[in-house]
This record gives C-alpha cells, sequence and structure tokens, in this order.
C-alpha cells in the first residue's frame, strides 16, 4: 500500500515538473532528473557501512571471563588487529599467536596502547574461558590482547563477514585454515586491510602503522624494507628443455 | 559462425540492467550474493574526447629535476644499483606534469556522480605518449585529499608504468610511495632494451601499485595508457613502408575494460574484506558504463586493456566478424592473427584491429563479454555470443578515408626461444598457491627484503609459473617481457606466442614455461599477481638483476 503512494507521488513529481513552465533546470540532466524526483542520497557513510555489513555486534566472552558486544566493547573508536584461533592448534596458530605477540611487542609504547589485539576461536565449545586464559599465559600475552569465546554459529558469521573464509568448501571446513590472516582495522577511519599472520613480525608490525597512522606519515622506501634482514630464497633447479614443444617440433622437423 | 537475431539486439538495446542480470549474482566477503547495482540503460553515453576518451598529456617547459629520493634499497647494503644524488637527464628529455586529484565522475547519467581519484582528475588518466629515443620524466604530484571522504584506497602513490624498461628507482616499487602533498619524478629511457628492435614498445600502461592499497586504488580510478611509437609503428598510417601503416590518430584507441559495483543509490562499492579478487557487475569502457562508440567504415587500431582488479574476459563482435590482433602486452606481434574470439586477463593488453569497411551504414555491431564470472578465483564458463554481456556499441554512422594497412610482418623476432634457449644455465620454479587464507609464492609471503631470485643481466632464464587448488593467477613480472615455451606441455596459443608480460596461470589455464631475460637495469624488482587482491595480501616476489 504505502509503495503505491510513494508510486503516486513520484508519478506526481514527475508529471508537474514536465508539464510546468520551461526553467533552466529543464535541461538537467537524467541523473540530475532522477536524483530531484526522490529525496537525493549522498554517498554512503563508509564507516556506518562496514559496521553494518561486517562489524557484527556478537556477544563474545574474553578469557578473563567478561562478556562482551564485538562491535560495542571491542572494536568501536579503536584500533584492531584480529585473527582466528583455537588453542588446540597444532598448525599455524601458535605460530601467528607468536608473530602477533612479537609485533606487538614491537609497536612503539603509543601505538601499542592504540591497537588492541583480538584473537576469536574457532572451536568455543573446547575453548572455554579458562582454557583460553591458559593459552594466553602459555604465550605470555599481556594487556591490550583479549582471546574471545562465544556461541559458534555467530562466530562463523563474523569469521565469513572479515573475510576469513575460503570460496572452496572442503578448505572452508578445515579451521586451521582460517589462522592465517589478522584483518587490520582502523574503525573510525574505516580503514580495513588483511596481512597474513604468517608473514614476519616486522612486517605486521609495520601493516599494524600503516593501519594506525595517516598516509601521509606512514614510513616508506628502504627503511621500511631494510627493517628485515637481507634474505635470499632462490628457486634454483636444473635446466630441463626436453619439454619444450618448440624444440621437440624442430627436431621433428629435421 | 553464430549471428545475433533481432531479438537478441532488441534485448541488448533496451534490456536496462541487462549486464547485471547477465554478469550472475556476485559473492562478497560473505560468500553469499551481492545485491545488484541499480539498472542502467546500455549504450547512451558516447565515447568522446574528454569523456572517455581521455585527453593526450603535453609537455612543460624543463624543469630543475629533484634528487633521487634514495628510496630503492640497495641490494647488499653497500653498493648502489641505481642514481643517487640530483638526476640528470639527457638533455632532449622531455618534460611532464601531472597531478592526481578528486574528480566527481559520472559513470552513467542514471547514476550519481561519484567522487574518483583520477590522474589529472581524467578518467582514465591522461594518455602519456612516448617515442623512442626521446626520454621522459614525468613528475606526479599526490593532490588527493588527507582526509577522504569515501573511504575507499589510501592517498598515497607509487607509479608503476606495467611493461616499461626502467630503473628501480622509477618502477613503482610498492614502498616507494608519496603522500599528499609530496610529488615524485620518474624517468623513462624510451629506447629498446639492448638497442634490439624487437624490443620496441606499443601499448603500456600506468597504475598505482602502493603497499596494502594497490587494488582499492586502482579501483578508484588511477590508470592511464602509456602508449609507444617508434620508426616502425610510427603513429602516423599514411607513411609507410618502410613503416607499418598501422591505424592512427582518431582511429587508434584505447579501450580499458573495468568491473565495478555499485549500492542501491549509485555509489561505488569496494569490500575491503573480501581478498578473493574484487568483481563487480557493471561493465565500464574507459570509465563509462556501456558506452557507444561511433564508427566510420575503415580499419581501426583498438589497444585493449584489462584494467579490471580480477575479472576476466573472453571478447568477440557481435557480427561474427574477425579481430586482427597485432599485439599482445607490449609488443607487436610478428605477424597478425585472426582470430574470432580472444581471452584477456587482469593487466593484459591485446591490441586488434577491426575493419568496418564491410559494414553498412547505421549498423550496429557490439564487443561481447562471453566469460562469466562471479568471484575472484576463477571464470565461471564460456557462454554464448547472445548470452554474452555487450561491452561497447560500435555505432557505423560515416564513411572516411583508410590509408592504414594490416601488414603480414609486424615486429620480426631476432632474437627469440631458438637464439636464447640455448644460453639458459638456470631453471626456477615458482607455485602460486593460496595457504591459511592467503596469497604465497613457494610457501612464502611477499617480504620486502627477501630475494627469490637473482638472475644474471643478459643471461636469459627459464621459470616455471604454477597454481595450485583451482586459483586462477594473472602472473606479472616487472621490467622484462618473455616468451611462453609451453602451457601444461603443450605449444602456448596461438595469441601467446609473441611477447608477454603478464600471464594468465592455474584452473584450466594450468602452468607455463617461460623464457626470460633481464637486460641493461640492474637491482631490485616485483613480480606478482595482478589479481590486485591477492597482490595486495603479499602474492608477491621480488628479484635483483645482478651486474
Amino acid at each position: 500500500m504505502s509503495f503505491i503512494w510513494v508510486l503516486a507521488l513520484l508519478l506526481t513529481l514527475v508529471t508537474s515538473r514536465s508539464s510546468g513552465p520551461p526553467r533552466t533546470s529543464a535541461r538537467a540532466s537524467a541523473s540530475e532528473r532522477i536524483r530531484s524526483a526522490a529525496a537525493v542520497p549522498g554517498p554512503p557513510d563508509r564507516v556506518a557501512l562496514i559496521r553494518e555489513e561486517h562489524l557484527l555486534n556478537i556477544k563474545l566472552t574474553t578469557h578473563e571471563g567478561r562478556v562482551v558486544r564485538f562491535y560495542d566493547d571491542l572494536v568501536k573508536g579503536k584500533t584492531v588487529a584480529i585473527n582466528f584461533m583455537f588453542a588446540n592448534c597444532r598448525e599455524g596458530c601458535s605460530v601467528a599467536t607468536e608473530h602477533l605477540l612479537e609485533a606487538q611487542r614491537a609497536l612503539s609504547e603509543r601505538m601499542r596502547r592504540d591497537v588492541t589485539f583480538l584473537s576469536i576461536s574457532l572451536e568455543p565449545e573446547q575453548d572455554t574461558p579458562d582454557v583460553l586464559r591458559g593459552y594466553a599465559r602459555a604465550h605470555g600475552t599481556g594487556p591490550g590482547w583479549y582471546f574471545l569465546t562465544g556461541k559458534r554459529n555467530d562466530i562463523e558469521l563474523l569469521r565469513r563477514k572479515l573475510g576469513a573464509y575460503d570460496l572452496d568448501p572442503v578448505v572452508d571446513a578445515d579451521p586451521t585454515q582460517h589462522s592465517g590472516i589478522v584483518i587490520l582495522g582502523n574503525e573510525p577511519k574505516g580503514r580495513w586491510k588483511a596481512i597474513s599472520a604468517l608473514s614476519k613480525p616486522v612486517r605486521i608490525r609495520q601493516a599494524i602503522e600503516r593501519t594506525i597512522l595517516p598516509p601521509n606519515e606512514w614510513p616508506s622506501g628502504a627503511a621500511v624494507v631494510a627493517e628485515a634482514p637481507y634474505a635470499e630464497n632462490e628457486a634454483v633447479e636444473p635446466v630441463d628443455l626436453s619439454r619444450i614443444p618448440l624444440l621437440r617440433s624442430t627436431e621433428d622437423g629435421h | 559462425m553464430y549471428y545475433l537475431s533481432r531479438r537478441d539486439l532488441l534485448r541488448w538495446g533496451i534490456a536496462s540492467g541487462g549486464a547485471a542480470a547477465l554478469a550472475g549474482a556476485l559473492r562478497n566477503s560473505r560468500g553469499d550474493s551481492l545485491p545488484s547495482s541499480p539498472p542502467t540503460t546500455p549504450f547512451v553515453l558516447e565515447l568522446l574526447p574528454g569523456r572517455g576518451i581521455p585527453p593526450v598529456k603535453q609537455t612543460v617547459a624543463p624543469f630543475p629535476t629533484l634528487r633521487d629520493t634514495g628510496d630503492t634499497v640497495n641490494p647488499d647494503g653497500t653498493k648502489p644499483f641505481h642514481v643517487s644524488g640530483p638526476r640528470t637527464v639527457p638533455k632532449n628529455t622531455a618534460f611532464y606534469k601531472i597531478h592526481t586529484r578528486e574528480v566527481a565522475h559520472t559513470f552513467h547519467p542514471q547514476l550519481p556522480p561519484n567522487q574518483l581519484w583520477g590522474y589529472d582528475g581524467s578518467i582514465p588518466g591522461p594518455t602519456i605518449v612516448s617515442r623512442s629515443g626521446t626520454p621522459q620524466l614525468v613528475r606526479f604530484f599526490n593532490d588527493l585529499p588527507q582526509n577522504d571522504p569515501v573511504g575507499i584506497g589510501e592517498p598515497i602513490n607509487a607509479i608503476h608504468r606495467h611493461g616499461g624498461f626502467q630503473a628501480p628507482e622509477d618502477d613503482g616499487y610498492p614502498l616507494d610511495t608519496f603522500s599528499s602533498g609530496q610529488s615524485r619524478d620518474y624517468f623513462y629511457p624510451n629506447r629498446p632494451d639492448e638497442g634490439l628492435q624487437q624490443n620496441e614498445h606499443s601499448t603500456l600502461w600506468y597504475h598505482d601499485h602502493s603497499i596494502d592499497v594497490t587494488g582499492p586504488n586502482v579501483y578508484r580510478g588511477l590508470a592511464g595508457f602509456y602508449p609507444n611509437f617508434n620508426s616502425l609503428d610510427t603513429g602516423n598510417e599514411s607513411d609507410y613502408p618502410p613503416a607499418l601503416g598501422l591505424p592512427s590518430g582518431e582511429f587508434d584507441i584505447g579501450l580499458v575494460l573495468q568491473d565495478r559495483q555499485f549500492d542501491k543509490n549509485g555509489f561505488l562499492i569496494f569490500d575491503s574484506f573480501d581478498h578473493n579478487g574484487f568483481i563487480g557487475d557493471k561493465f565500464l569502457v574507459n570509465g563509462l558504463i556501456q558506452p557507444y562508440l561511433q564508427v566510420a567504415r575503415r580499419k581501426y587500431r583498438f589497444r585493449v586493456l584489462n584494467g579490471s582488479n580480477a575479472r576476466i574476459y573472453e571478447l568477440a563482435l557481435s557480427n561474427g566478424q574477425d579481430f586482427a590482433a597485432i599485439a599482445t602486452d607490449s609488443h607487436l606481434l610478428e605477424h597478425p592473427v585472426w582470430v574470432k574470439r580472444f581471452r584477456i586477463g587482469p593487466a593484459e593488453r591485446v591490441e586488434v584491429i577491426v575493419d568496418f569497411s564491410h559494414t553498412s551504414l547505421k549498423d550496429e555491431i557490439f564487443l561481447v563479454n562471453r566469460l562469466r564470472q562471479t568471484d575472484g578465483r576463477k571464470p565461471d564458463e564460456l557462454v554464448s555470443l547472445s548470452q554474452g554481456t555487450p561491452l561497447l556499441k560500435f555505432k557505423v554512422n560515416r564513411d572516411a578515408n583508410d590509408k592504414s594497412r594490416v601488414p603480414n610482418t609486424l615486429l620480426p623476432v631476432t632474437e627469440g626461444p631458438l637464439q636464447l634457449l640455448p644460453k639458459v644455465k638456470v631453471q626456477r620454479r615458482f607455485e602460486f598457491e593460496r595457504s591459511h587464507g592467503a596469497w604465497v609464492i613457494n610457501g612464502e609471503f611477499f617480504d620486502e627484503n627477501r630475494i627469490n631470485a637473482k638472475p644474471k643481466r643478459g643471461v636469459p632464464e627459464i621459470w616455471i609459473l604454477e597454481s595450485g587448488g583451482g586459483w586462477v593467477h594473472p602472473v606479472h613480472i616487472h621490467l622484462s617481457e618473455f616468451f611462453i615455451l609451453s602451457r601444461d606441455g603443450a605449444s602456448p596459443l596461438p595469441l601467446e606466442q609473441g611477447r608477454k608480460d603478464t600471464v594468465l596461470i592455474g584452473g584450466d589455464f594450468g602452468s607455463v614455461m617461460i623464457l626470460i631475460k633481464f637486460a641493461e637495469f640492474t637491482g631490485r624488482y616485483v613480480f606478482h599477481c595482478h589479481n590486485i587482491e591477492h597482490e595486495d595480501m603479499r602474492m608477491m616476489g621480488q628479484f635483483e638483476v645482478q651486474p
């Protein structure tokens, strides 16, 4: 019913416009006409859009046993580094935790205060707050870092919204595959990106700095590159010309 | 041969939002369907100089050059491989100034203007034309606002001239960024590598290459054409022989294909949480959604560039006509190749000559994309011509003189695989894979100070590029073009027998064996996946050319 009213209103607006006396706006472009027919919408508020689309306000429990809301209590107004893990994960999770810890320690004191680390369990039934507290203690994480558990469905949804998923359902079903990225966000600025948690800690730290700092303060050039030691990892193997069709056909031809 | 029925043409002509429907439902980082962009009536905007056909950049008076910023890193920490100190440029250098700034851009009259970023405020960027023998120095000013209200991309720049022979410090290394209020000089020598005629360039392009944010910055508009002319390909169709006589002037047109996604109000969407590769449901040619071009009954040279972040296209003409393909990526082919359709991955270029002389006035011919793709992993399927998406309509509206030709020989290769293979001493293998939700080469993420290869200058090498897990990757190697020796052990396709600087691997594309030689320049360069979301997620490696 209301739809018909809106339609009628729009029609009235359009017809009254076209039957009215000629005005300068009669030559307005199609876009101007379309936009003036309805209330003119502006570009979306990206921070609000990201909040609505990606930053679910799910209920979580910290390793300290505190019940929190993901958006309201952990992300809103903050710079965050988010990863997914589980305490019993033998493969990448521990490395990721170690790398994030090293990155956190290497941040300047001010920046360390600016960024909150959020590690969300993919096995929330096993990872009770107690288990996560034990994990945090074992890894020696400190303030500004929350290990989080909650309802599996909530966490699964959040994981997908934050882009920690795989298009291949078989790979997606393997939780160890989601331990590899850390999602970096400067919530008030709407600045979001991701980097592999298995990257060198210094690279994670630099990416965090680029998330906190405005671009005109980003460190650049050689200063950034040379912070990690120069390394070579050449992939050289014996030359094999036997599988080149061009050479085969040349030989065949002669 | 398949011709379109009148019904198909009508459907394309009048179906607003048809493209969205044909593109298939898109998935976002939730893995579920994205709402379609608002409907737009196809073929209402004409490609015209200044709207869709970017201006040719003009020179300015020479200005004092800046000191080399010294940003690029010396590989061994001691010996600089690049110029340092005050930069001296040859006397005949042409100077340019380009300001990267905000621009209110109209993709389509049914959508509101969007705040994009454009080189000189132009979408695509102004066309910078180079001529072999005339070096160029381009000062790029970053005039982007520090506080951007849109939030797609970051106001930071590194300019990469894609396909160019240029020193490491002029190559747009991802960490050699400059921010709002700063400028950076890029020097382009514009001579064929080793002075060999076979290395004369044809269509290069320039785009942003900043660490973390190349994907959104290019999506926001930071890309332009950089064609080259030389003694063979002169840019004047009437001066043959000895020149080639390819269609020139207003009949030589760059067409950059891109896809975009819009919200219900017509504002650009970019999903920073999607690392699969951004796919949109609106099809742009030179920044306009499904435009049209009025053409004369004669030959045209179209420099087709896939400037999309992740989408692959397969292009055909609606009347079943052939393309004469004359160039792939940065170089002319040895001989033209006549094809009914061709595939083009992100960052690849294919130049074609289309002859409209057999058409009738008022004919309408469509450039059609026959490849359906709904996520960044790989194309879904090749569809029939009538099921494809028309990207651009050619309206035949006049006659015009045509002195141009399609010569049987374009750019002879004097130093090809047969000459180079006996000199190969090194073979390398690079596996492009997905691992733990991110992207690796040989199991490793990009590290700014790790070198994956140290080729010796002037010595050809074989590289094997592989992909696992069903993902397609357009692999781009900076500094030098290469020959494809084989694809999955078989001879490369007809359009892959020329030089390439970007190559599709993975999925149905399989693996390739390439032959590459780095000549002249030494120092550090990157190679990476040109699905830009993969690149931003560190699917990048480095090689360091040794003297």
